[in-house]
């Protein structure tokens, strides 16, 4: 009998890793590179060495799926003790829960679709390196997409809008300003969908676009949502990363890359931001208990950290901050305010609720908006509070004209004038197109045989496209049921929450 | 700057006039009243007098403000420019074509 030899010691951890990943690289024999890999060249970007791509992390598979696995039992932990204690009381207010409907309606189903286009690129880049950092990014966006959908789920049997947020992505027309932005970036080439999705969306605006969502939801009781956010957090500072690197090696590999890439930086900065609206309402109005204002956020993150400490590094490579930029600072004052007013127009075509704001929550918008909001915004709310007082509610009955490039209803006004709605015109093939801003003009006009193809859903609707020519007929293609929509106040959200708060309170009914 | 792709990249308008037959989509914009968040869009006849299409189609989304006035209504705009409005004449024969943009004052 032989005796076994005693194991050999483990690699190091950076030969490990040379050998499971770039070492398992592979050229072609038998097809060309341009057969294999037949995408990276027509957007005119030049990479001469795919190896120069560095990679920060140093992951292997099997240490991958081991820290992805602590990190679910953690959250799935906190999942279970939630629902056994019916956490859901604990919340600040079931008014709350509007921001976490825009979230699971709005958010999770781009995770899911960005889980699909990193698959792609884990596929398509020439080089293993930025191949294997999104294949990584891939199962990240799809762990973030299943664990939002469980973390998010507990409320589906209590609340209203939360069933069928799937299919309401595909429909509704406030879900159209999300899904069509990463439709948009999803059908541009590889390198473009780094630029909008690594860099413009996860490095530049990940933390107006994400993170507001998990303080919200620290600030106003949800537990869930709040270890979500923590689960997530490493994986979305490896994204921040991966865009930056992948911005910094596309600009290195060759001078010629530079004016393409400033282009869709400007592109995709405007995209971005505008969907970042809804956002910045949400953070302004949706949340009993406030983080911190949208103005504030936005200087914080974006003014502060992209303006003031990455661009002035990124001008090195001989960029510029985004164009229309200016345009973005001059509305930080009014963006939150006339968003909201938005969706407070037509919630009844929503799968949340709205609601004027109190009288408590106006004074706090005014302290934190102290040159705009009791000027402008105030005497509108006061407006809509004496409406109400005498039994009525204001909703457009109708519907909004909407901007061709970022489908938002053309609410924005002047950023020198915030009494005039801000109208652009631009005319192709003989037709007129309508976009809200001097920048989403610019990426019109830009690319206009792409926009044509917009699926904007008032047109739809009015094409016969959507279920009816009727509102319920459209609420029914939609998926939103009766109770979902409206007026937060009387709802069935709103009188749930009181009867489970009322001094002998009744069992919590499931819907 | 055109699209850049691997094949020619010509696609039709989702909106063209020629989906809405006779009928044609038109915009209004009720100027300073900030009740409501932006213009309306509506789908409408060519063929619709105008005095018809503020009585029947734009006086009773205005209404939602409960303030609204259907005799105060002044000051047509197409665009930019001021439109001669005139209840007897067509959309179409007041040059309001397809997605235009009407403004009014109250």
């Amino acid at each position: 009998m032989t005796q076994a030899m005693p194991r050999k010691r483990k690699l190091p951890l950076k030969e490990r890793y040379a050998l499971l990943t770039r070492d398992l690289d592979w050229q072609p024999s038998y097809v060309g590179k341009e057969q294999l890999y037949p995408y990276t060249s027509y957007e005119g970007i030049k990479v001469h060495d795919w190896d120069g791509w560095s990679d920060p992390f140093r992951l292997t598979v099997d240490a991958y799926y081991k820290y992805q696995a602590e990190k679910d039992k953690r959250l799935y932990a906190v999942l279970d003790s939630f629902a056994q204690s019916q956490g859901h009381l604990a919340l600040s207010d079931a008014s709350y829960l509007n921001a976490i409907k825009l979230f699971i309606q709005g958010v999770t189903p781009l995770e899911y679709a960005a889980h699909r286009h990193f698959a792609y690129l884990a596929r398509y880049l020439e080089g293993p390196a930025p191949r294997f950092a999104a294949l990584c990014q891939s199962v990240d966006e799809l762990r973030h997409a299943q664990t939002q959908i469980h973390t998010i789920s507990n409320y589906n049997k209590y609340y209203g809008g939360f069933h069928s947020w799937s299919k309401m992505h595909d429909r509704v027309w406030y879900l159209s300003v999300p899904k069509s932005l990463f439709d948009d970036a999803m059908s541009a080439g590889p390198f473009e969908f780094l630029i909008s999705i690594s860099f413009s969306f996860e490095y530049l605006l990940t933390n107006l676009l994400f993170v507001p969502f998990m303080s919200g939801a620290s600030f106003n009781g949800d537990m869930p949502t709040m270890s979500f956010g923590f689960s997530a957090q490493s994986d979305e500072s490896r994204h921040m990363t991966l865009g930056l690197e992948a911005i910094k090696f596309l600009l290195e590999q060759d001078e010629a890359n530079v004016p393409i890439i400033q282009g869709w930086i400007d592109k995709w900065f405007w995209r971005a931001y505008r969907m970042s609206a809804l956002v910045a309402g949400m953070m302004d109005y949706m949340l009993p208990k406030p983080v911190m204002s949208w103005k504030e956020a936005f200087e914080l993150y974006f003014e502060d950290q992209m303006l003031g400490g990455l661009f002035p590094d990124l001008d090195f490579y001989g960029i510029k901050p985004p164009r229309h930029v200016g345009d973005a600072i001059a509305e930080k004052d009014h963006l939150s305010h006339q968003v909201y007013k938005i969706l407070h127009n037509f919630s009844f075509a929503a799968a949340f609720t709205t609601s004027t704001p109190t009288e408590e929550h106006s004074r706090w918008l005014a302290s934190q908006y102290p040159d705009t909001y009791q000027q402008l915004y105030q005497p509108v709310w006061d407006r809509h509070r004496r409406i109400e007082a005498a039994g009525g509610r204001v909703f457009f009955q109708g519907l909004p004209q909407l901007c061709q490039v970022c489908q938002i209803p053309m609410a924005f006004t002047e950023t020198d004038d915030p009494a005039r709605i801000s109208f652009r015109r631009s005319d192709y093939r003989g037709e007129t197109f309508h976009t809200c801003s001097n920048g989403c003009q610019w990426v019109f006009e830009r690319e206009p045989e792409k926009y044509v193809q917009a699926w904007l859903p008032v047109h739809q609707i009015y094409q016969g496209h959507c279920g009816g020519p009727t509102v319920p007929d459209v609420l029914a293609w939609y998926g939103i049921q009766d109770g979902d929509n409206g007026e937060y106040q009387g709802s069935p959200d709103a009188r749930s929450w009181a009867d489970w708060h009322a001094s002998n309170p009744s069992p919590a009914p499931e819907r | 700057m055109p699209v850049k792709a691997l094949y020619e990249y010509e696609f039709p308008s989702a909106d063209r006039a020629e989906l809405f037959g006779d009928d044609q989509l038109v915009y209004v914009h009720w100027d300073g009243n900030p009740l409501f968040c932006s213009a309306a869009c509506f789908r409408v006849p060519q063929a619709m007098p105008f005095g018809e299409f503020v009585a029947q189609i734009v006086a009773p989304w205005a209404g939602s403000d409960p303030d609204f006035d259907p005799a105060a209504v002044r000051d047509w705009r197409l665009f930019d420019e001021p439109l001669a409005a005139d209840d007897i004449r067509s959309l179409h024969d007041l040059g309001i074509g397809h997605k235009a943009l009407l403004h009014f004052s109250a």
